[in-house]
């Protein structure tokens, strides 16, 4: 023992002087942001979650964007013009170039979407661009996309394609771009301490908006109560990925605030209406009755949601005002399951993963239970969980509670994943419904596509094989002068932020 | 001792192949990471089409040869959501875990295997009473509540250490009290029944009757023949640490391997866990190994089998 003790009291003591150096004064150039995880891949091609798009759509730029208020407005193309229902031609800015140095041109932004539809690529976007047929360059500075048939959604999709520079992802390959990324936008890559932190420069070239700091670090902290202690002890300046308490605690913090935005996500509870209880459409009314969404947002999400009658919220085209849904009413409710007799009280299953908030789920429960259902909550992990939610109405669970974002603000990303018959999400089977939603799809004329999303919502509303519940919000914690815009879309463009004097 | 090595390095590559089989077949008995990487608005199409370029629509025995094949190449393969080396992820982690790992070490050591020392001593006073309670209130604390009330305390209220993430040794701190304090309760417990044992010994009556002094005995008699279940103990503690981290990794954002294994559970990045798995195999045999040959540097008297 005495060696043993001997050689941890010399480690003690040589560690206690290391700790007495002291911890370096924090300098305040940097910009630090704490993200949930670390990114995932800054490729803005292969992969889609919100930790990498965070960091990568300061470093790329994109053909168009959305502004704050959520109208696509213009990025690399300038100017657009539909040339017939399958082809459209932008004009490309002239005066971009590249982190490296090189210019942005057509050829670019051909290869970039050319990238991304290729199959053996293995984009996860795929299916966001995939409608996408041909790309063809014009001139340097002007570009055609062909879309297989009239595909109203494509600037919508457009916002999220990023352009990366052909030649030097044809030079380095697509491994070292992954770890070595050169875009266009307002910020360069720095350094990626994987596991640690990912540091960004100011692209002072930039040719849009300058970017306010001149050096930002995104850092991987996954537990939110370490994100929010953070915040309060001035190590990072802006956070993610928030709850409604947390925001709650942020009122009183002399540091710190929480900034909160509507977003793009609708929470819903999808019902299978091919098997029993709710092949009977009087049940899934008694269902729409049952659950009161305002007492959902108002006790558990701190009154920042929003409730929603019609499966989409108003950051979406296809937003239709004036839909009447049914309103909480557990009266009717329990009138209706009375009236269907044993039926009623067959065993529910009501399918989530723990990513959702769980008290929503619980609550929508316990409502349904005091209308006279008998519902269990099947809690499995995220991959099984929308394995089993997207295995059509056979297999998948009579109720599954969701939030969904198609991040592309448009009707068809979210009615018709969750309602045609053609996708494995959808547990509803109405030729009307899938009638209205391919014709809503197949054209460019605005005015047709909202006269259909209108008799859609009202399906919904009516027959009920989905219960929209409220719009969602995104809750990040800033420093007390962050200013800072949250979009719907759930982006985080730096140089949109300032500080306050 | 050749003998006697060789013999359990077969064992333990044996044991080894065990391990990864057994991991890379229960990974995939609930499907693949394909559902996880697409956005919602993918088809059932494109969910195909991405598992087909991803491999995970082969049969399972092909795709089992196909790693155990990358595998005598050295090859851990490549992670199908970071789409980088396995290798060049845990290389990242790995310098982490065993930073923590050391500090929890030292903090459980340092101050466990004293406190052992002054509970099987003066087993009836006051001070070993009061830290037996301190030992107790440590071990039963969960890290994820003691984590955060340090932060609290010491970051956001103090100020004196930084709240979370790496940096200088003063990120170590917080993460190695909250991983160590709870180790340190084992080392205590065992170091005091150690102790305790050997103080019954009729050596130590002969010692006390030829006038040893206490120090002197402790020192020089009893602690040495008490370190063997130490060392044992802390041979699996520190498998325990590298392994166990997971939470208080989470807790201060430490990049450790527990963390990234965690996430690579749950995103089905069946190649980072398979490498994780791997790699714990390989210290929890190199560990047992090792600290079966410490055994017979501290007492001359245990003869590894087949040393001769």
């Amino acid at each position: 023992m005495s060696r043993v003790s001997k050689a941890a009291a010399a480690f003690l003591v040589a560690t206690a002087l290391g700790l007495a150096a002291g911890p370096a004064l924090a300098a305040k150039d940097r910009f630090v942001v704490d993200l949930v995880n670390e990114p995932s891949s800054l490729d803005p091609q292969v992969q889609w979650n919100p930790d990498s798009y965070y960091v990568y759509r300061n470093i790329f730029d994109n053909l168009v964007t959305r502004d704050d208020k959520g109208a696509i407005v213009p990025q690399v193309a300038t100017a657009w013009k539909q040339v017939s229902d399958t082809e459209i031609e932008f004009d490309l800015r002239s005066d971009i170039t590249f982190h490296d140095g090189s210019k942005l041109t057509a050829d670019d932004v051909v290869y970039s979407v050319k990238r991304i539809t290729d199959p053996k690529f293995a984009s996860p976007q795929l299916g966001q661009f995939d409608k996408i047929t041909e790309a063809i360059a014009l001139s340097s500075t002007k570009v055609k996309l062909v879309t297989a048939g009239a595909y109203p959604a494509l600037l919508a999709q457009l916002v999220k394609l990023s352009i990366v520079p052909k030649a030097v992802v044809e030079a380095v390959g697509k491994d070292a771009f992954n770890l070595k990324p050169v875009g266009s936008g307002p910020y360069k890559f720095e350094s990626w301490q994987r596991g640690v932190n990912v540091q960004l420069a100011r692209n002072d070239a930039y040719w849009g908006a300058k970017a306010p700091f001149p050096a930002v670090t995104f850092r991987a902290v996954p537990d939110a109560a370490t994100r929010l202690a953070n915040l309060q002890a001035g190590a990072s300046d802006l956070v993610v990925t928030l709850d409604a308490d947390q925001a709650g605690q942020l009122k009183s913090s002399p540091k710190a605030h929480a900034l909160i935005g509507l977003t793009e996500r609708v929470a819903y509870v999808r019902l299978n209406t091919t098997k029993p209880p709710f092949d009977n459409p009087k049940l899934r009314l008694a269902a729409a009755y049952a659950l009161d969404k305002q007492a959902m947002i108002d006790g558990l999400l701190g009154g920042y949601d929003k409730q929603v009658p019609e499966l989409l919220t108003p950051a979406i085209f296809g937003w239709v005002d004036g839909i009447k849904a049914p309103e909480h009413d557990l009266a009717k409710a329990k009138a209706l399951i009375a009236e269907a007799g044993p039926a009623a009280k067959a065993e529910i299953d009501l399918s989530t993963a723990p990513v959702f908030d769980q008290r929503i789920v619980q609550a929508i429960q316990q409502m349904l239970t005091e209308a006279g259902f008998n519902v269990k909550i099947a809690m499995s992990d995220m991959a099984t969980y929308l394995k089993r939610a997207q295995a059509g109405p056979e297999t998948t669970s009579l109720l599954s509670f969701g939030r969904w974002s198609c991040a592309c603000q448009d009707a068809d990303g979210v009615l018709f994943p969750l309602l045609h018959k053609s996708s494995g999400w959808s547990a509803y089977r109405n030729p009307k419904m899938d009638s209205l939603l391919e014709e809503a799809r197949a054209t460019l004329d605005t005015n047709k596509r909202l006269a259909a999303y209108k008799q859609v919502h009202e399906i919904v509303a009516s027959d009920v094989p989905v219960v929209p519940l409220y719009q969602a919000v995104v809750i990040y914690g800033a420093a007390k002068n962050l200013t800072f815009q949250p979009t719907p879309n759930e982006s985080m463009f730096i140089n949109r932020m300032s500080w306050k004097d | 001792m050749p003998g006697f090595l060789l013999r359990r390095l077969g064992q333990a590559l044996v044991t080894i192949l065990g391990v990864v089989t057994l991991i890379f077949f229960v990974q995939r008995l609930t499907g693949d990471p394909t559902y996880l990487l697409v956005p919602e608005t993918a088809t059932q199409a494109d969910i195909a089409a991405l598992r087909h370029q991803l491999g995970f629509d082969r049969p399972l025995p092909v795709q089992y040869l196909d790693f155990l094949g990358e595998l005598a190449r050295f090859d851990l393969g490549q992670s199908v959501v970071q789409r980088v080396p396995v290798t060049t992820i845990i290389a990242s982690r790995l310098p982490y875990t065993l930073m923590l790992a050391a500090g929890a070490l030292l903090v459980a050591c340092g101050i466990g295997v004293p406190i052992g020392i002054l509970l099987a001593i003066f087993r009836n006073s006051p001070a070993a009473k009061a830290a037996a309670g301190f030992v107790l209130a440590a071990q039963s604390m969960p890290t994820f509540w003691s984590g955060i009330l340090m932060i609290l305390v010491f970051s956001v209220l103090l100020g004196w250490l930084p709240p979370s993430s790496t940096g200088d040794l003063w990120h170590l701190v917080m993460p190695s009290f909250a991983l160590g304090l709870l180790s340190m309760a084992t080392f205590a417990r065992i170091t005091r029944s150690a102790l305790l044992d050997e103080l019954s010994k009729d050596y130590v009556r002969t010692a006390r009757s030829r006038g040893v002094r206490s120090g002197r005995l402790l020192i020089h008699h009893l602690a040495r023949n008490a370190s063997i279940p130490v060392i044992t103990v802390a041979a699996l503690e520190i498998s325990n640490l590298l392994a166990g981290a997971v939470i208080v990794e989470t807790v201060f954002a430490w990049p450790g391997l527990g963390q990234v294994t965690v996430q690579a559970i749950l995103a089905r990045d069946f190649m980072i866990v398979q490498g994780v798995v791997l790699l714990g195999a390989f210290v929890t045999v190199l560990l047992n190994l090792m600290s079966d040959l410490l055994y017979s540097l501290v007492d001359p008297r245990i003869v590894l089998e087949g040393a001769r």
